[in-house]
């Protein structure tokens, strides 16, 4: 294991959690978008409570415009992806070139989809490259310290996405088991009991998605 | 000849280093914007021949401006001598009081090396700058020759070529020979820094870790990095990539906040090597670039191997005559300046402004430099699928371990502007891979 700094140790945690982030959010608007062509046109003001956004959105085609390209609204997937190679883009002789250029890749393909007249389907290829830059994460980071805080930033924010959006209990469970596969490989310090607390939280009947999402939040020391 | 195959390749070369993140940063308006830098897959070419004739050049004058500046901060026998005037030395912004009788690991001040060359028409080489202090550029040409080789596996078997991706390689070589036990770094000021795509990538290709300021600390005359954890590992080595400055707010300015409170002091002691070692500056000076030749033959008695570009100090009065009498046929250097900012072209000033240049330089002599206008040899570039002719220098990078290396390649950067003979990718440049013929 190669020496990290506290500073490189947060830059790969926050990595992990905005590309986490992008992906999940895109893939998420992509479906709420869908249902609000005819379906449920203010479903947006659903996901933005539930996500714990403020809504700022005057109709559904504002919402899918600046939810997704505006960089002055923080909470933007955009303002994510920016967060994302921010991070990374400090990483290089962490994650290597090659890991770095998906993330790089996904900045094009965002601006890209800025322009497009069919954003839906440019924005494919940003969720394409953030696949394929854990994919490489996997194959090509050989230092396991440094993958694992990278995925664990994904899990954690995969947890948190997933219950702030009352996913199904069985799909919140097996992100759940895999946290708890990977916390321990990170070196990183972090409340055993409120992990113990989540595992319990995961098995109740009436899951308290609240609960979850600050017990989540809270879990690294 | 050379480039058939490769030139048709151009938009998906300069998209795989858009990919890369190869990009340069700079301040506009106070605001800092990412560029990428054009590449143009026309390689310069320079035969096995004449490159041995450049290395000759360039290690001799390596070896001669490290004991100069050795020379300055311990016993002045170049002053003494009478061959630099001190005023030169000592009126200098790069030459440092505090490097007085510091002396670095293994005596190495020039470790890495980036001397511009011009090749005038009649085909001399001439040396147009020595950068000692952070001279950048090396990782453009290795990652482009990287990525020219997986579009045109063929241009390179039919060309035998030096292979120049082995600059991560010897600079490694450079790091490890000044070594004083312990890790390599490469301190950065940051990701806004304009050249902060080449300390992250140097970072990764020699496998040093990347550093800011505050993770390094000092304690008992020592360098550490800080991990996560909160333990110290001994630093041996610090490619500092800030200037000399900003390197040290207890020994230099003390308002800066990249820096590493008394690293400055550890390096005084031998206990960590500084690549480049402060006060390097003293030697890179516009205006002892005049001097070089003459440092070649007072350190190691022999005649510059490369020439400098026919050069004027209006500080000696005979020259100054010489500038103000052909003045139109001058370029004129401001010494404090760099990255093609304070140079101007006698020809190209209005008649008024001419005059009160002409005062400035009698008031400021030693403010100047003036230099014969070379007309270089022009280089085609690829525009718009057309071939077209322009300006271009090389910087040729020689690095220093038991003996000067003088790596087999370089950056030649070329003016996009046909009228222009600026060069500097700040101001609009381009650059292009350096070939060198292996036979």
């Amino acid at each position: 294991m190669g020496i990290i700094s506290l500073k490189h140790t947060d830059q790969l945690y926050w990595l992990g959690r905005y590309s986490e982030r992008v992906y999940t959010t895109l893939k998420l608007f992509a479906e709420k978008y869908d249902s609000m062509i005819d379906l449920n046109e203010a479903e947006y003001e659903d996901f933005c409570k539930k996500q714990d956004i403020p809504n700022i959105y005057s109709s559904s085609e504002d919402f899918a415009k600046r939810y997704c390209f505006d960089e002055n609204d923080t909470n933007s997937i955009i303002s994510n992806l920016t967060r994302a190679y921010d991070n990374a883009v400090v990483l290089r002789e962490e994650i290597g070139s090659t890991t770095l250029s998906y993330i790089q890749l996904a900045v094009y393909a965002m601006n890209k989809a800025k322009l497009s007249e069919a954003p839906l389907l440019e924005l494919q290829h940003v969720r394409d490259n953030i696949v394929a830059f854990w994919g490489i994460v996997d194959d090509s980071i050989d230092d396991e310290h440094v993958r694992s805080i990278i995925k664990l930033g994904k899990r954690i924010e995969r947890v948190d996405l997933f219950a702030r959006m009352h996913m199904d209990r069985s799909e919140l469970k097996r992100e759940i088991l895999k946290l708890n596969r990977r916390i321990d490989r990170t070196g990183l310090t972090y409340s055993a009991k409120r992990m113990a607390h989540i595992n319990y939280l995961i098995e109740e009947d009436d899951l308290n998605y609240k609960e979850l999402v600050g017990e989540i939040e809270a879990l690294l020391l | 000849m050379y480039t058939k195959n490769l030139c048709i390749y151009s938009d998906s070369v300069n998209e795989l280093l858009a990919r890369y993140g190869v990009k340069f940063g700079i301040y506009k308006d106070n605001t800092f914007h990412e560029q990428l830098f054009p590449f143009d897959m026309i390689p310069r070419v320079i035969s096995a021949e004449e490159f041995a004739y450049i290395e000759r050049g360039l290690k001799q004058r390596i070896k001669a401006l490290n004991l100069f500046i050795e020379d300055i901060y311990h016993n002045k026998r170049i002053i003494h001598d009478k061959i630099i005037p001190e005023e030169f030395v000592y009126a200098g912004s790069g030459y440092l009081a505090q490097c007085e009788g510091v002396s670095p690991p293994r005596g190495i001040y020039t470790h890495i090396a980036g001397i511009d060359l011009v090749q005038a028409k009649d085909g001399t080489w001439y040396i147009l700058e020595d950068n000692l202090r952070i001279p950048s550029g090396a990782s453009y040409p290795m990652i482009a020759r990287d990525l020219c080789r997986k579009c045109s596996p063929q241009t390179f078997r039919d060309n035998h070529l030096e292979d120049n991706r082995n600059y991560a390689k010897l600079l490694r070589k450079t790091f490890d020979y000044v070594n004083t036990e312990g890790h390599t770094v490469i301190l950065t000021p940051g990701r806004y820094n304009a050249a902060y795509f080449e300390h992250s990538y140097l970072a990764e290709q020699t496998g040093a870790h990347l550093v800011n300021g505050h993770e390094l600390t000092v304690e008992d005359d020592k360098l550490y990095f800080v991990d996560f954890s909160g333990k110290k590992e001994r630093v041996g080595v610090v490619y500092r990539r800030i200037s000399d400055e900003y390197l040290d707010p207890m020994n230099f300015k003390e308002e800066s906040l990249i820096g590493i409170p008394h690293i400055y002091d550890v390096y005084r002691k031998g206990n960590v090597a500084l690549i480049n070692a402060p006060g390097n500056g003293v030697a890179d000076d516009k205006g002892i670039y005049y001097f070089v030749p003459k440092m070649i033959n007072y350190y190691l008695g022999e005649e510059a191997v490369l020439k400098n570009a026919p050069t004027y100090l209006p500080y000696y009065q005979e020259d100054l005559e010489y500038v103000l009498m052909h003045f139109d046929d001058l370029v004129i250097k401001d010494v404090a300046e760099a990255g093609g900012y304070g140079v101007f072209f006698g020809n190209k000033l209005e008649n008024k402004a001419k005059e009160s240049f002409k005062e400035l330089i009698k008031a400021e002599p030693r403010r100047f430099i003036a230099q014969e206008v070379i007309d270089f040899r022009d280089i085609d570039i690829m525009e718009h699928g057309e071939f077209v002719p322009r300006k271009a220098d090389l910087r040729a990078f020689v690095l220093m371990a038991e003996e000067p290396m003088v790596w087999k390649s370089g950056l030649t950067r070329f003016s996009r502007n046909p009228d222009s003979f600026i060069v500097n990718s700040s101001q609009g440049g381009g650059f292009k891979d350096t070939w060198v013929l292996s036979r």
